[in-house]
């Protein structure tokens, strides 16, 4: 069952509040998340866990505003993203919330370093800041010299880093993944864990993921389990760290 | 900044697969290039055709007393003051860059008669010296000569008139008109030249004779029913008239027309041509949009994943659209230049001298009253250029519309689950 909300520092990166998501459908209507609660802390690395089809996804989709709740209501960064219209949500996922998806979806016609660096050219971000920015990420997680390949000529792993780093660029309140690793290779997991770890504790990034990958369970601060649309047990496993 | 991005992406999306979009473009910029071609050479056909009508006719521009177009009578004419004041408008130093040439016509209706026949014509003096540069009619000369300064009794007279009435050139004929004291009086006239332009009721009745001996004949002693400017464009029509309006104001009884109100046939005539070309370009154009809008539609049809990317990524509805419409107003641009430049080179290196189309036709052409001459030459009119690379623009605009809309309008979380 659920555990009662937690903050670490009075303030949540993300909240979510009976929160519910049912497709109206023939013979019956399906309840993919059920009364969803949860208070994530700033700095915290959540990782939510289930069997398929238990809404993690759909959990992900309505924590980044890509799909609105039946009921219920979200805050990010403070912001209730339930009650904004379509263009101040757009805003608000670009300012806010970065996301990593399980098939990397890199912009093909875009190069390494202008993934990484389109949000924060959408957000106004000078041309010298953002390539300084970029630049300093690759060389922490390991992306020196890639940074002119297109996504078709980077491996899975490097594409994940790329995509991790197009989340992060931005220091937004709430990194959102959708099992990350799970088009990986063992190596290229470990390798984007280290990577995410670490922002999350030089950053002081929020990361909340879904997984079915045991060694990111492993590495999670908090794990959630969902069952059929429900939170079935919240555990905390290690501080919140504090941001350097 | 932001669009700059947009625009980014638009560009990268439309060079991705290379062979659809050159293949796209290539459809616009042959449909425009197509277009300016047939623009300029329907032009060219249109502006020999009314200069060759109004040569014959009332010219660009025509000057008559206001109710003369409607009953053609002598009775309304204008007098020699008038036909002074005229001329006196027509040596305007602001239209001597425009006007090539004017002449003062005195026509009537009236009856030729041989020995051996007669029939109806219309008997138009002229001034030989002008009529000559102005009129197609001493270029159509089969036989004898036209008409000369200082004739008096001569006539330059149709072929089939001539045949009708088996008259010669030497041979004397009789034309017989109401004067302007109401009187019905005949003038022996002998024939100078004789034409053929291949338009029957010219051929048939039309007979030229010196001005001043109608005037003379008929009781009207410095008179014209109409003077005729000849421009040395038709385009320049409404800026005489307006011009010559202005300096007879006050003039009464003077009209000063266009040869769209002053040759209503002819001005028929060029519009439903002109109907007929604009049915054509509508028919390209919609070519040209399906090709534009079905690259475009696959395009994003196979892309919905990267279009719920974008906005996951903060891009709003609006936005994504743009990133699809610029696609098609990227190549819309690229086209219409490529286009442009075609039908440019193409019309002019290729075609500047002419198109002969006399091998369609064995008899020649011509049609509300104008000699159409079977060579063709196509002539650019900057404002026809503009309107083609505009209506290319519009119909790019229109055809990637749909796409940005159905671009903007997809579902965020389905369109990630979307097999790319």
């Amino acid at each position: 069952m659920s555990e009662p909300n937690e903050r670490s520092d009075g303030r949540a990166a993300v909240r979510a509040d009976d929160v519910w998501k049912i497709y109206p459908q023939e013979p019956a209507p399906v309840e993919a998340v059920r009364g969803f609660t949860i208070d994530v802390a700033t700095g915290d690395f959540v990782a939510m866990a289930g069997p398929s089809g238990s809404g993690k996804t759909t959990v992900l989709n309505l924590l980044g505003g890509l799909t609105r709740p039946t009921r219920g209501r979200i805050w990010v960064g403070g912001e209730e993203l339930t009650a904004l219209d379509d263009r101040h949500l757009a805003r608000l996922r670009l300012e806010q919330i970065g996301f990593v998806f399980q098939a990397y979806n890199l912009l093909p016609v875009l190069s390494a370093l202008e993934n990484a660096e389109f949000t924060l050219l959408l957000r106004g971000v000078p041309a010298e800041e953002r390539r300084h920015r970029v630049q300093e990420l690759f060389a922490q997680i390991g992306l020196d010299g890639l940074e002119d390949r297109r996504p078709g000529r980077l491996s899975g792993g490097q594409q994940q880093r790329v995509a991790v780093a197009r989340a992060v660029v931005g220091q937004p309140a709430l990194v959102l993944a959708d099992e990350p690793t799970a088009n990986l290779d063992s190596a290229s997991s470990d390798a984007l864990l280290d990577v995410m770890e670490r922002l999350n504790r030089d950053l002081g990034t929020t990361f909340v993921f879904s997984t079915h990958d045991p060694r990111v369970m492993e590495r999670a601060l908090r794990l959630v389990r969902l069952v059929d649309g429900r939170i079935e047990r919240d555990e905390r496993r290690g501080p919140v760290p504090a941001a350097s | 900044m932001k669009y700059r991005a947009l625009f980014l992406l638009s560009l990268r999306s439309v060079g991705r697969n290379m062979r659809r979009s050159a293949l796209t473009a290539a459809a616009m910029a042959l449909g425009l290039a197509v277009l300016i071609f047939s623009r300029a050479l329907a032009d060219g056909g249109h502006e020999q055709w009314i200069d060759s009508a109004v040569r014959l006719g009332t010219g660009h521009v025509a000057i008559q007393a206001p109710d003369y177009l409607e009953t053609g009578r002598l009775e309304h004419r204008l007098d020699a003051q008038q036909v002074a004041r005229v001329t006196k408008a027509l040596a305007d130093p602001a239209l001597s860059d425009r006007i090539r040439m004017w002449a003062p016509r005195l026509t009537v209706t009236g009856l030729a008669s041989s020995a051996s026949s007669a029939l109806p014509v219309h008997i138009e003096g002229v001034d030989p010296a002008r009529e000559r540069v102005f009129s197609t009619l001493p270029g159509q000369l089969t036989e004898g000569r036209y008409l000369e300064p200082g004739d008096r009794l001569r006539a330059f007279i149709g072929s089939d008139m001539a045949k009708r009435l088996s008259l010669k050139v030497g041979d004397r004929f009789v034309l017989t008109a109401q004067t302007a004291s109401g009187d019905v009086e005949g003038q022996l006239m002998r024939v100078a030249g004789i034409f053929h332009t291949g338009i029957p009721e010219t051929d048939d009745g039309l007979v030229h004779v010196p001005i001043e001996t109608v005037r003379k004949w008929l009781g009207a002693p410095g008179a014209a029913t109409s003077i005729a400017v000849l421009l040395h464009s038709s385009w320049q029509t409404d800026n005489v008239v307006k011009v010559l309006r202005s300096e007879l104001d006050g003039s009464r009884g003077i009209r000063v027309m266009g040869w769209r109100q002053a040759s209503p046939e002819l001005d028929s005539g060029v519009r439903i041509d002109n109907w007929g070309d604009y049915v054509f370009h509508i028919i390209l154009f919609a070519i040209i949009a399906l090709a534009i809008l079905n690259a475009i539609m696959m395009s994003v049809l196979g892309r919905q994943r990267e279009f719920g990317i974008l906005q996951a990524l903060g891009l709003t509805r609006v936005e994504t659209g743009w990133v699809v419409m610029g696609e098609g107003l990227f190549l819309t641009a690229v086209s219409g230049l490529v286009g442009m430049v075609i039908g440019l080179v193409v019309t002019w290196g290729f075609f500047r001298h002419g198109i002969d189309f006399s091998s369609a036709s064995s008899s020649g052409w011509s049609a509300s009253g104008g000699i159409i001459n079977p060579v063709i030459v196509p002539i650019f009119r900057f404002s026809q250029i503009v309107l083609s690379v505009a209506s290319i623009v519009v119909i790019g605009t229109l055809a990637s519309l749909y796409p940005a809309v159905r671009a903007s309008k997809l579902d965020v979380a389905e369109a990630m689950k979307f097999e790319q």
